[in-house]
């Protein structure tokens, strides 16, 4: 190290000045090809989408003057809020908000109580999870063409879950027998080890593994002798896709096809993450409340309901935000599904624009962008309020 | 599902402890069944539709899951038929020169002397194909149909009948004039005479006829006719037909050059160019964000976090316009008048992600200051010492990167349907995956779709499977630590 490396005091509130500037422009320079395509790709688009949504563009208007006081510019026509008030009056428009809505809300909920629910089940220090992540994971990082495609096989009116459904309900004599001698046996088990006065719970683990043994049998049994039968009726066709059918009246059933694939593949993910959440909670908590004679429900409701509740938090918001963008699979199934039926306001923005029928109505289609990107920072807002808080509290 | 470890009050101490032993032993097996059903239907989707995309047809009912594809009795069939076929053992087909032995075995009801099948070379067109095939049944020679073998058996019905086996040969015989070119499947027709059961033939039928309606007095059911797709497919070209059939048969009608290779080579381009841009220019950013004190940091980070959630609905029709023009003009630069249809304008709107300046921030927080403190006290430059201390300390980050964004990139849909719409041979393969579902679904030509969703699937899949932790990483790093 030599001396000159060292600025004398004078000479480092010289330096400073420029110091800070250049490091400001060493920042910036690296900054400069990501901060370039951002407001490329991003803040003028943006700011585009926001002007069209007031305009009648159509991708050919382009020319149209404008006398905005003593300035004269050419524009598309602009038409002020009407866009807005002609998507809000059109039944399409309602019908993609209310999908994008019943899907966003449906899904997440499936996903975070199911994941959520798993997690709880599979809660134990695991050995060998190496082989369960790696399963868990595929369905999610598998392409939503590739997924979406092997479910529209899955889900085909001569596929496979119309066969398992047709087969399920074939032979609901034995599954009912074997489910009605599982609960009778382990209710008999757990009453007899209490007369004992041995603390089994209801789901005590070596009584399930006995009681289902014995429901096997006893399913098998009453089936040799004829008690219960097994179905021979056809296969019947369940068509999901290409039907403007609803399922209680408001979820269409082509809907409800993509609700069932992206609760399905991402349920597995999500349980990974309140699992590694779940296995934060030290064991000594646990144990401590056991001390003061905490019941299971207890534990559940003052340990790891608070635990859990930042996973939980995140999970919910980043999956709004993710299923308010709904797009690929709505795209995917637009060659077998009616539109009206599985249409969301991100492809209601991208068929109004390339659509095979007429012009581009690029102005109608911003106005519906915009409402989609209001609703987006809408929970974004909330999620930044509510972890701000979250952080105060901690 | 939880169970109270506490012993009851009064209970005796060493067969209580034993009794909890017990339980938790029983416990952690339930839960390791649990853990291993769960992924066994997580991944049944998948698995089901890599098995069904080896099937004939894959909406076949019952759907099956062990079929002739896996038999390997059939592998080796279809092996030593393609090499008497063409020579060739792997994909088969149907050479001037070949005589090929084929044989049918049937049940026979007893009584009158067994008469033979009815064997033809049929003419079928292979699917969907724009280039005009090579029939085989234009060149080949079928022998007469003999008795080769003839032992007693019972018939279903457990009356006595005979077990027969009728062989043939298909042969391609030189043509006196003219050319004799390569055929590449050799398709073949049976029709068995009536009471006649099907029992085995070196290779399992592609399709049977419907079965025969059972009578009082023949009470079982059987089908009248057999159809070998292929009798000399060779076994690459029996196991995975559909996948062979994905690159063959999906031709561009103005090139005739195969789509599939078209869209595979098209989608690792992007990846390539995707993975290099969104490296250099994350790591930069991230870098710049993590150790750089400048005015507007504060704002820009945050700014940064909106544009990851801003869905690309609200930005594509500007985006769609910005591409139309090429850029303003600055794809003239490079002779495209239009950066539209074409992988580069993909690339573009690609170019860079927030999530990946993000991730690469995260880690570089996590670096220890003293290293580059000590390049800057030898006088190296900023970028000097991004490049030559930073980086090669970056190993994990880059890692997780690059995997993640190649994913993203391969499994693109949005963009890529936004800026790529026409002709056929500009897509990436997941927009022309789509185009065969619309093109053949409808037909019910499952087969191509599986396979062409399957083979888009198995590259991430792989990336996964080998790079797993840092797939993981980069969800916690972009994810979780919010």
């Amino acid at each position: 190290m030599s001396q000159a490396t060292l600025p004398t005091p004078t000479r480092r509130s010289r330096r400073g000045m420029t110091e800070r500037t250049r490091e400001a422009l060493t920042a910036y320079s690296f900054l400069a090809p990501f901060l370039i395509f951002l407001i490329i790709f991003f803040v003028y688009a943006f700011i585009r989408t926001v002007f069209f949504s007031f305009t009648d563009y159509n991708l050919f208007n382009n020319n149209v003057a404008q006398h905005l006081g003593p300035i004269t510019v050419t524009t598309p026509p602009l038409v002020g809020v009407s866009q807005y008030q002609t998507i809000f009056n059109q039944p399409l428009f309602r019908t993609a908000l209310a999908n994008t809505l019943i899907y966003s809300i449906t899904v997440t909920v499936l996903q975070t109580f199911g994941a959520l629910l798993l997690a709880i089940a599979l809660n134990q220090r695991i050995q060998g999870l190496g082989y369960f992540r790696t399963a868990y994971y595929l369905p999610s990082i598998t392409s939503s063409v590739a997924i979406t495609l092997i479910f529209i096989w899955l889900f085909n009116a001569h596929g496979t879950i119309s066969y398992i459904s047709g087969f399920l309900s074939n032979h609901s004599g034995p599954i009912l027998a074997f489910l009605g001698a599982l609960v009778v046996a382990q209710v008999l088990q757990v009453l007899w080890e209490r007369s004992r006065r041995l603390p089994a719970g209801w789901f005590d683990p070596v009584l399930l593994i006995t009681s289902s043994l014995v429901a096997l049998l006893a399913a098998f049994l009453l089936y040799a002798f004829g008690v219960v039968t097994v179905g021979t009726a056809e296969t019947p066709l369940m068509n999901w896709l290409s039907t403007r059918d609803k399922l209680f009246g408001f979820i269409p059933y082509p809907l409800l096809f993509i609700i069932v694939q992206n609760t399905f593949t991402t349920i597995p993910t999500l349980m990974l993450f309140f699992l590694a959440g779940l296995q934060g909670v030290s064991k000594s908590l646990y144990e401590a409340s056991e001390m003061d004679g905490a019941n299971a429900m207890q534990k559940f409701r003052f340990i790891t309901v608070p635990t859990l509740r930042p996973v939980t938090f995140y999970v919910v918001t980043v999956s709004i935000i993710g299923t308010l963008q709904l797009f690929d699979q709505v795209s995917l199934t637009s060659a077998v599904s009616p539109l009206e039926s599985n249409i969301t306001l991100a492809y209601y923005v991208f068929n109004n624009v390339f659509s095979s029928a007429g012009f581009a109505k690029v102005g109608t289609a911003s106005a519906a962008a915009i409402i989609l990107a209001a609703l987006t920072m809408l929970i974004v807002v909330i999620q930044r309020r509510f972890i701000v808080s979250d952080k105060g509290v901690s | 599902m939880t169970v109270s470890s506490t012993i009851m009050p009064g209970a005796k101490g060493a067969a209580d402890a034993r009794w909890i032993v017990r339980r938790r032993w029983a416990r952690a097996g339930l839960v390791y069944f649990f853990l291993l059903v769960f992924s066994l239907v997580f991944i049944a989707p998948l698995v089901l539709g890599t098995l069904s995309s080896l099937k004939t047809d894959p909406l076949e009912q019952p759907p099956r899951l062990l079929f002739e594809q896996l038999y390997p009795r059939n592998w080796g069939s279809a092996w030593s038929l393609g090499v008497k076929g063409s020579g060739n053992g792997f994909m088969g087909g149907f050479s001037v020169g070949a005589d090929v032995p084929f044989s049918l075995s049937y049940l026979v009801p007893a009584g009158a002397s067994p008469t033979a099948p009815i064997v033809t070379v049929s003419r079928r067109r292979p699917g969907t194909t724009v280039v005009q095939p090579v029939y085989a049944a234009d060149y080949s020679k079928i022998s007469p149909v003999t008795v080769s073998a003839n032992t007693p058996a019972l018939m279903p019905d457990g009356k006595t009948g005979r077990l027969v086996t009728f062989a043939f040969h298909v042969a391609y015989p030189k043509p006196a004039t003219g050319v004799a070119p390569h055929a590449e499947r050799l398709p073949v027709d049976v029709a068995s005479p009536e009471g006649y059961v099907f029992k085995s033939a070196p290779l399992d039928p592609t399709f049977r006829e419907q079965n025969m309606i059972a009578t009082p007095e023949r009470p079982y059911t059987y089908p009248r006719s057999q159809t070998f797709d292929n009798i000399t497919p060779g076994v690459i070209n029996y196991v995975f037909r559909n996948y062979v059939r994905i690159f063959e048969q999906t031709r561009s009608y103005t090139t005739g050059e195969s789509l599939f290779l078209k869209w595979i080579l098209n989608s690792a381009l992007l990846v390539v160019l995707v993975v290099t841009s969104t490296v250099i220019i994350a790591s930069l950013g991230g870098y710049a964000l993590a150790r750089f004190q400048f005015p507007g940091k504060d704002f820009l980070f945050i700014f940064i976090l909106f544009t990851m959630t801003l869905p690309g609905q609200v930005t594509f029709i500007s985006n769609y316009l910005v591409l139309r023009d090429g850029i303003w003009g600055l794809s003239h630069l490079w002779g495209q008048a239009t950066l539209l249809n074409s992988v580069i304008g993909l690339w573009a709107v690609m170019f860079a992600s927030a999530g990946g300046v993000f991730l690469m921030k995260q880690f570089f927080e996590s670096l220890p200051r003293e290293l580059e403190e000590a390049a800057t006290i030898d006088g190296a430059s900023a970028l000097q010492t991004f490049v030559r201390v930073i980086m090669p300390n970056a190993g994990p980050a880059l890692i997780a990167l690059v995997i993640t964004t190649a994913q993203g990139a391969w499994n693109q849909y949005f963009w890529a349907a936004v800026v790529l719409q026409t002709p056929d041979d500009r897509f990436t393969l997941p927009i022309g995956i789509n185009q065969f579902q619309r093109a053949y679904g409808a037909t019910g030509d499952y087969g191509l779709l599986l396979a062409g969703a399957v083979f888009s699937a198995v590259p991430v899949i792989i990336l996964f499977i080998v790079f797993q932790r840092y797939f993981v990483e980069g969800v916690s790093f972009s994810g979780g630590k919010e």
